[in-house]
C-alpha cells in the first residue's frame, strides 16, 4: 500500500485538523506517513492543503498523483480533481461535477452530517471517519485520539465526535466502493507498532531542549514559529526562558547576552528577519560568543512568499555582517537529523566559540515525517568554560587554535566583551598590530572546525548523481528508487554541513558520475559553493524557485531531462 | 573630591575630551556603587557605541561593550540568567534614543531589575557634532546646517507615560547629586532609567555647565514620585527652570521574580541519566 491524499480547504477551515488527526491516526496504527502543509499568507479563507502519503515502507517524499482527495469546500474540487489518478476517490463537497477516467465520486456533506450532530465543529471528525473507512482502516485509534483530544471539553463532545467519525466511515461503506481492490490493498503484515511522527520545527524544538538551551528569544515569523511555540509549550515543564522579543535584532541581542551570562541561547527567524540580525550575527563574531541561529527559509527577497518554501540563503548566510569570521552552517535533512543537529550545533558553536546557523526551510519546518525510532546520537558536551585560573585573565589570549579561555561573570574574575577592536583582556584598542593578531586568531579557528565536519551523506550510482543539501535529502532518495524501477542507477549525495565544507572533499567528490546538482533556489548556490572550493565545474542544475517543494513524479521527470 | 574605588581601573587612557561631563558620570558611578556596597565581579555594565558607551572599559568590572543601540536587549538577557547580578545599561541619548528606542519602550513594559544610564549631552560626540534625538529644534550642525527641523523626544515623559518602574534626572556637574540619584536608581527592584544632562564641550555650544547650573533644581519633599500624573507634569518642564531627581516609582514585579520559579525547573541534561530520562520523556510525545 502507498496512498497518496490530499485535504483541501479554505483557511480556518479545518485542513489542519482533519489531515493532523489522520496523520497521527494512521501512524499510531504502524503505517508510514509522510505530510506536506501548503497554506497562504493569512488567517482564513484562501486556499490551502495538506497532501498526505501513507504507506506500509518507509517514506521520505510525496507524490503529484492522487489516491484520495478531499474536498472540503468546491474549490478544492476545482483545483484539484485533474491530480487524481484512475481508479482514485473523490471525497466531499464535489458540487455536480462528473468523475471521468473511472474516478468514483462520493459525495459528502461534512457540514451536514456534523449539523445533524449537533455543531459544525463535528465536520472535521465526520471527514476523518470517512478517509479512514476508504483507506480500509479500523476506528479504534481513531476514538482514542478522539477521547484524549476533546477529554478536556467534556464527555458530550467526545461522544459526538465519536459518533461523527462513526457517521462518515458508515457512509463510505454504503457507497458500496469500500470493497473495490485499491483499497483492499493493506496487507495484515503490517506490524502493530506505532510510529514516530514529528515535523521538522517540532524537531529542532526538541533539539535545543536536549542540548540544554535554556533561552530562546525570537520574533514570530513564518516558517520558524513552530520553533517558538514548541519551546514556549515546554518552557514550564523545563525551566526554559522563551521570549518574544520586540523584533529580530533584539532577539539576537538576547541570545547573545544570554549566552555571555553562561547559558545556552537560540535565536531563530527567517530570512527577512535573518537580515536584521546579521549586524547581532557579527556582534557573537566578534565578541566570540557561542548562539545557535535558525533561519528557516522561505522565497524572497523582501516579504516574498511568507509561506512557501525555499533554499535562497545559502549563500547569503555563508557571508552575512561585515567583514571575515568564522561560523558554522548545517542543514539538516530531515525531523531525525535536525534533532540531533541542534545538539551538535550547540556543542561545536561553543567549543569555538562561533556563531553556528542552522538552515531549515518552510518544506522540513511544516513537513510531517514518521520514523520507527527517533533516536538521539548526539549529547550535549558540559560547556567549556576554561580557565586555569592563573592571573591575569584574559578573555580573549592569543591561542594557538584561536580559541581564548571563556567564563561568564559573576566569578572571581572579570568577564570583558567588546564589539569594538579589543586586546587580549577584552578592551577596545587601536592598536593595528594587536588588531591583525586578533583577526588571526578568530579566523585560525576555521581550519579546526573544517576538521569537524562531515562528508556528505552517499548512496552510490553509476549513471547519475544527484547532489543537495538540507531538506531535500527524502525526496532525492525517493527519486533514486523510482529510477531505478525504470532500469536507472542514480546516486545521491547529499550535505547537512555546509560550511566550512570537510576536508578532502574536493578528492572525495571525484569518483561520482554525472553530477546533477538539485536545489530550491534560482542559480544553484551549493553548485557553486561546490565550484569554488573544489574548482570543479557543477554545470547540470534542477532548480525549483516557485515556493513549491519538489514532488517525486516532477522530479523524475527533470531528472531524466538532464541525465 | 575624588574618592578611591574597587572600581577604578588603573592604566587605562581615556579616550574622552578634557572637561567632558563623562568624567563626573564615571566617578558618581563608582562612588555609588561603592557606598551600595557591591564588589566589580557582582556587576556587569553592558553599553552601546559612541562616546558614553565606552564608560564601563574605564570601570573595573563586567563588561559587554555591544552593538550601537543594542545594550538593553543584551543588559536584559544577562539579568534573567543570572538574576544576582546587578546589571547596568550605559550608553548616550544617539543609543538609547535613537538606534535602541524601540528596545528601551519594550523594556518598559518586561520590567527587568535593571538600571539604563544614558549620558544625554543632546548631541552626536563620536560621529562630530550631529544633532541628537534630544537635540533641540533649530539645533544647527554640519548634518543640519538649516537647523534641526525636529522636536526634542522627551524620555521622562515617555518612560513616565508607560509606568517605567524609577524615572530620574540628574546632572553630570554635580557629582554628590548625581551619585544619590545613582544610589536610588541602582537600589530600586526593576526598570530604572536615570537620564543624565552632560555637558558636551566640543559640540554643544548651548547646553554649557554655566547654561545647566543656571538652570537645575531637584525636586522637593512636596513632589510625589509615586504620583504618575504629578510625575508626568513635571517632565514637561524643561527651559528657564530644569528639575532633577526621581520623578517617578512605580515598584512592580520584575522579569526575573515572574519567572523566578522556571531556574529550579531546570533538568542538567549534560548528566547522561537525566538527558535519558527527558529524551524519552520528549519522545514519548511524538507517538
Amino acid at each position: 500500500m502507498d496512498v497518496t491524499l490530499k485535504v483541501g480547504g479554505a483557511a480556518g477551515q479545518g485542513v489542519q485538523t482533519v489531515s493532523e488527526a489522520l496523520s497521527l491516526i494512521l501512524a499510531r496504527h504502524g503505517y508510514y506517513v509522510f505530510s506536506i502543509e501548503d497554506y497562504q499568507s493569512r488567517i482564513r479563507g484562501g486556499h490551502t492543503f495538506t497532501l498526505i502519503r501513507t504507506a506500509e515502507q518507509w517514506i521520505s517524499g510525496g507524490k503529484r498523483a492522487l489516491d484520495i482527495l478531499v474536498c472540503l469546500n468546491e474549490e478544492t474540487y476545482l483545483l484539484h480533481r485533474g491530480e487524481v489518478k484512475e481508479g482514485g476517490v473523490i471525497l466531499g463537497k464535489v458540487g455536480n461535477g462528473d468523475s471521468g477516467k473511472g474516478v468514483h465520486l462520493l459525495p459528502l456533506d461534512f457540514e451536514g452530517v456534523a449539523l445533524r450532530l449537533g455543531n459544525r465543529v463535528f465536520a472535521n471528525m465526520v471527514a476523518t471517519g470517512a478517509l479512514l473507512a476508504i483507506l480500509g482502516v479500523g476506528l479504534e485509534k481513531a476514538q482514542e485520539y478522539v477521547r484524549e483530544t476533546f477529554a478536556q471539553k467534556g464527555s458530550e463532545i467526545v461522544a459526538r465526535n465519536e459518533e461523527a467519525l462513526e457517521e462518515g466511515a458508515r457512509f463510505v461503506e454504503a457507497s458500496g466502493l469500500f470493497s473495490s481492490p485499491f483499497l483492499k490493498k493493506r496487507s495484515d503484515s503490517l506490524k502493530a507498532s506505532q510510529r514516530y511522527l514529528i515535523s521538522g520545527n517540532e524537531a529542532l524544538g526538541l533539539g535545543a531542549l536536549l542540548a540544554g538551551c535554556t533561552f530562546y528569544s525570537a520574533y514570530p515569523m513564518t516558517p520558524s514559529t513552530g520553533i517558538l511555540n514548541f519551546l514556549a509549550s515546554r518552557a514550564e515543564a523545563y525551566g526554559l526562558i522563551v521570549e518574544q522579543a520586540e523584533d529580530e535584532i533584539a532577539a539576537i541581542n538576547m541570545a547573545i547576552g544570554a549566552s555571555y551570562a553562561g547559558t545556552r541561547a537560540m535565536t531563530g527567524t527567517s530570512g527577512g528577519g535573518f537580515c536584521l540580525m546579521c549586524e547581532g550575527l557579527g556582534l557573537a563574531a566578534m565578541t566570540e560568543t557561542p548562539i545557535v541561529v535558525i533561519d528557516a527559509q522561505r522565497p524572497g527577497p523582501s516579504t516574498g512568499l511568507p509561506t512557501r518554501t525555499a533554499q535562497g540563503d545559502l549563500l547569503f548566510v555563508l557571508h552575512a555582517s561585515h567583514d571575515e569570521f568564522p561560523r558554522f552552517v548545517f542543514a539538516p535533512r530531515d525531523p531525525q537529523e535536525a534533532l540531533n543537529m541542534v545538539i551538535r550545533a550547540f556543542n561545536l558553536a561553543e567549543k569555538y566559540q562561533v556563531p553556528a546557523i542552522i538552515l531549515s526551510d518552510q518544506y522540513l519546518a511544516d513537513t510531517k515525517w514518521s520514523y520507527d525510532q527517533l533516536s538521539c546520537e548526539e549529547r550535549p558536551v558540559r560547556p567549556l568554560f576554561s580557565w586555569d585560573g592563573v592571573p591575569p585573565y584574559q578573555r580573549y589570549a592569543l591561542t594557538p587554535d584561536g580559541v581564548s579561555p571563556r567564563l561568564s561573570p559573576g566569578g572571581e574574575a572579570l568577564v570583558i566583551a567588546d564589539s569594538d577592536e579589543h586586546d587580549e583582556y577584552g578592551h577596545l584598542t587601536e592598536d593595528l598590530v594587536l588588531r591583525k593578531a586578533m583577526q588571526e586568531k578568530r579566523m585560525r579557528k576555521l581550519e579546526f572546525m573544517r576538521k569537524e565536519m562531515r562528508l556528505p551523506f552517499v548512496l552510490e550510482g553509476k549513471d547519475a548523481t544527484l547532489i543537495g543539501w538540507g531538506s531535500t535529502w527524502g525526496v532525492l532518495l525517493e527519486v533514486r528508487k523510482a529510477l531505478a524501477q525504470k532500469g536507472k542507477s542514480i546516486g545521491v549525495v547529499h550535505f547537512s554541513d555546509l560550511y566550512p565544507l570537510p576536508e578532502g572533499l574536493r578528492d572525495f567528490l571525484q569518483r561520482f558520475p554525472n553530477p546533477i546538482v538539485v536545489e530550491q533556489n534560482f542559480s544553484g548556490q551549493l553548485a557553486m559553493l561546490l565550484e569554488r572550493e573544489t574548482l570543479f565545474p557543477f554545470p547540470k542544475r534542477i532548480c525549483r524557485y516557485d515556493g513549491l517543494p519538489f514532488l517525486v513524479e516532477e522530479l523524475v521527470e527533470q531528472v531524466e531531462e538532464v541525465l | 573630591m575624588t574618592v578611591a574605588t574597587p572600581f577604578d581601573a588603573h592604566g587605562v587612557e581615556i579616550a574622552w575630551c578634557p572637561g567632558c561631563g563623562n568624567f563626573g558620570i564615571l566617578q558618581a558611578l563608582k562612588e555609588a556603587l561603592n557606598e551600595l556596597g557591591y564588589r566589580p565581579q557582582d556587576v556587569v555594565v553592558v553599553s552601546g557605541i559612541g562616546q558614553a558607551a565606552k564608560a564601563p572599559h574605564y570601570l573595573r568590572v563586567n563588561v559587554f561593550n555591544g552593538l550601537h543601540g543594542r545594550s538593553i536587549p543584551v543588559a536584559f538577557a544577562i539579568k534573567t540568567v543570572r538574576p544576582e547580578l546587578l546589571v547596568i545599561a550605559e550608553s548616550g541619548d544617539g543609543c538609547m534614543y535613537g538606534e535602541g528606542g524601540n528596545h528601551l519602550l519594550h523594556a518598559i513594559r518586561r520590567n527587568p531589575d535593571i538600571t539604563v544610564l544614558v549620558h544625554n549631552n543632546q548631541v552626536y560626540g563620536l560621529t562630530k557634532g550631529q544633532a541628537s534625538p534630544t537635540s533641540g529644534e533649530g539645533f544647527r550642525s554640519k548634518a543640519q546646517p538649516w537647523g534641526n527641523l525636529s522636536r526634542p523626544l522627551n524620555p521622562l515623559s515617555l518612560a513616565i507615560s508607560q509606568g517605567a518602574g524609577l524615572v530620574a534626572r540628574a546632572f553630570a556637574g554635580d557629582k554628590e547629586g548625581l551619585k544619590e540619584i545613582l544610589k536610588e536608581a541602582l537600589s530600586f527592584r526593576g526598570f530604572a532609567l536615570v537620564d543624565i544632562l552632560q555637558p558636551c564641550v566640543t559640540f554643544n555650544p548651548v547646553n554649557t555647565y554655566a547654561w545647566y547650573r543656571e538652570r537645575v533644581y531637584y525636586l522637593g519633599k512636596d513632589h510625589n514620585p509615586e504620583d504618575q500624573v504629578a510625575a508626568f507634569q513635571k517632565s514637561l518642564e524643561w527651559g528657564d527652570r530644569i528639575p532633577l531627581g526621581v520623578f517617578y516609582r512605580n515598584p512592580q514585579p520584575t522579569y526575573e521574580m515572574k519567572v523566578e520559579g522556571r531556574a529550579k525547573k531546570r533538568r542538567n541534561l549534560f548528566e547522561e541519566g537525566e538527558f535519558q530520562r527527558v529524551l524519552q520523556e520528549e519522545v514519548a510525545r511524538f507517538l
